[in-house]
């Protein structure tokens, strides 16, 4: 299978801090794990690809096309989905209009004229995003609260409702900056079953930032660690895990001695 | 039959109602009144029209913009000297509104880069420069001097064609604005407000839309500023003034920023309670200002939060919970949110 997403040393300074050091990784459909200890560089390496920091050098390529020097509204029309950590909803909303406004980038600015008067091929297209708000928010069985403010669910859900909002425009690419953390056993379930499904049917990408390894290992074909700013491994949940410099970077130097 | 109507009552033609219900009521209302009162009637209409390009801006977008003053100057001089020119009185006031949306654009630029108290400061600046640029070409404006506006009068006499062109611009500019706000647009700037950061990732260019907010703004400020020549008959540059400014923005944050409803409540309140006070003398501004002071700290959300405060209290007094004047709603918990949930 091709790559969807191919990143190629990719290096980012922050004055004189080595953010991201010649990071070269490739991500396919399906999910891959992106994990480390904390500063390594996770939320770093999702704002290259999604254009919020650019990268001192190195290349970001979106099947075959560079998203470098690419603004980030550019880069998620060409495909590229993403979650924050902390959820942004527009608290004045509802649900499904926080949904829908994930569609809502993709038409052209010239056609809010046709939609404020109401034209009727705009008020298709305005119809169509509703629908695929409503099924998506069905699918997370959160369809009941399509009419609900967004300020008045709770965070945990805040957080499904941005996974949705984030898939409903079937994105080729989509990066899930630790969607579980947070959330109860039971909630993770129901974010990750139907995401499964979606991206499944939607042939998308999905390269997740998770702490949760027994989630990671169960979600992902491959795993990429990062530590430093540094890939330190990269292979399958089973090869990594076991892998001298990965256990070093969690557990310490002592621990994988003593595990070797 | 009661749950038909009830029906009927809850949804949109409740304000479809009550919307063709006002506007019969003003368009009959200056066969009741006084000349002066329709004088009044059309000062409220034409803040109100100002008032709804700030809700677009500043409630909506969220952009702390104070060239409205700017903008209405614009739309004064531009249809009153164009009119003046030869060209008819409506594409006069179309022309100079336009003027006006690209002075919006001009002074849009910055805020794409600035925020907060510099974009305050970059846009009050804008306003001071049309006031003087209005003196520096004297040429054309007259300057100091004035400049007197032909008035337009379609065989009622000029004060009763005032009102009703202002009712008609009115009720356009808040139907338009309310298909606005319930469309994507409407979604897209309230995005830009609350969540510019995620707006990228969304594939929204916020900078766009913030220039697209300012032109909307301008434009209307314009048209009203086009209409303001009509009621003072007589332009200045002091009319245009940092006084002028803060008329606005009362009128727009007493009423309520975040609605439609409020620039028009804001600027009966405004007119009709200046109108009272003026018997006070000198304890007018006074009386005024504890008023204002009163509004903004008992309603933040502007006088058209009134109701909903009311059915919350007394929500609140009927339930054992108690809710209090200002309690925010009880948020659903997660078992409350999903089906068959556990905490």
């Amino acid at each position: 299978m091709t790559s969807v997403l191919d990143i190629s040393g990719v290096t980012v300074n922050f004055g004189g801090n080595r953010a991201l050091d010649e990071v070269t990784l490739s991500v396919r459909e399906g999910f891959t794990g992106l994990i480390g200890p904390n500063g390594a560089g996770k939320t770093t390496l999702f704002n290259v690809i999604s254009g919020y920091v650019s990268a001192t050098s190195g290349d970001v390529v979106l099947e075959g096309a560079s998203l470098r020097a690419r603004r980030p509204a550019a880069i998620a029309r060409a495909g590229v989905a993403r979650t924050f950590q902390t959820p942004r909803m527009v608290p004045d909303l509802t649900v499904r209009q926080n949904v829908m406004l994930g569609l809502d980038g993709r038409r052209p600015m010239a056609r809010h004229a046709l939609e404020v008067v109401a034209w009727p091929t705009a008020q298709r297209a305005e119809g169509q995003a509703t629908q695929a708000a409503d099924d998506l928010l069905r699918q997370f069985e959160l369809g009941h609260l399509g009419d609900v403010a967004a300020n008045s669910v709770p965070l945990p859900v805040q957080k499904i409702v941005e996974v949705a909002r984030a898939l409903v425009s079937r994105p080729r690419l989509l990066l899930l900056d630790e969607p579980a953390a947070g959330l109860a056993v039971g909630d993770v379930d129901r974010l990750i079953g139907p995401l499964k499904e979606v991206a499944a049917s939607s042939h998308c990408a999905v390269l997740i930032i998770e702490h949760d390894l027994a989630l990671v290992t169960e979600l992902c074909y491959a795993i990429h660690v990062l530590d430093f700013g540094r890939v330190i491994g990269s292979g399958s949940p089973d090869e990594v895990l076991h892998m001298d410099t990965v256990l070093q970077a969690y557990m310490g130097a002592g621990f994988a001695a003593a595990s070797s | 039959m009661t749950a038909t109507f009830n029906r009927l009552w809850d949804s949109r033609y409740r304000v479809l109602v009550l919307g063709v219900l006002a506007v019969g009521l003003m368009a009959a209302l200056p066969n009741f009144i006084d000349d002066y009162y329709v004088f009044l009637g059309c000062e409220v209409m034409i803040y109100a029209i100002a008032g709804l390009g700030l809700t677009v801006l500043m409630g909506w977008t969220g952009q702390i913009a104070l060239a409205h003053a700017g903008f209405f100057a614009i739309g004064a001089y531009g249809t009153a000297i164009l009119s003046a020119d030869g060209f008819p009185w409506p594409v006069a006031l179309v022309l100079a509104g336009l003027c006006a949306t690209a002075s919006g654009i001009l002074v849009g630029f910055p805020a794409v880069r600035l925020r907060g108290f510099y974009l305050a400061i970059a846009t009050l600046a804008f306003g001071e420069l049309v006031q003087r640029l209005l003196i520096l070409f004297a040429s054309v404006t007259k300057g100091n001097l004035g400049f007197p506006v032909d008035l337009i009068d379609v065989g009622i006499g000029t004060t009763l064609t005032l009102w009703y062109v202002s009712l008609v611009i009115l009720v356009i500019g808040v139907v338009a604005l309310s298909q606005v706000g319930r469309t994507r647009l409407g979604r897209m700037l309230r995005a830009v407000r609350d969540i510019e950061v995620a707006t990228g990732a969304l594939g929204i260019s916020a900078s766009r839309y913030k220039l697209l907010a300012f032109a909307i703004s301008a434009f209307i400020g314009g048209i009203a500023g086009g209409l303001y020549g009509q009621l003072v008959t007589f332009l200045t540059p002091p009319i245009f003034s940092l006084d002028l400014l803060i008329v606005f923005l009362i009128v727009v944050y007493l009423g309520g920023v975040l609605r439609l409803a409020g620039p028009i409540v804001g600027a009966v309140f405004v007119v009709l309670i200046v109108e009272q006070l003026q018997d006070l003398g000198s304890w007018q501004r006074l009386v005024f200002g504890l008023i204002l002071v009163a509004i903004i700290r008992f309603m933040p959300g502007g006088l058209v939060s009134l109701p909903s405060l009311l059915r919350r209290r007394q929500r609140g007094s009927n339930s054992t919970g108690g809710g209090g004047l200002l309690a925010e709603p009880a948020p659903v918990r997660v078992v409350d949110a999903i089906p068959g949930g556990t905490p």
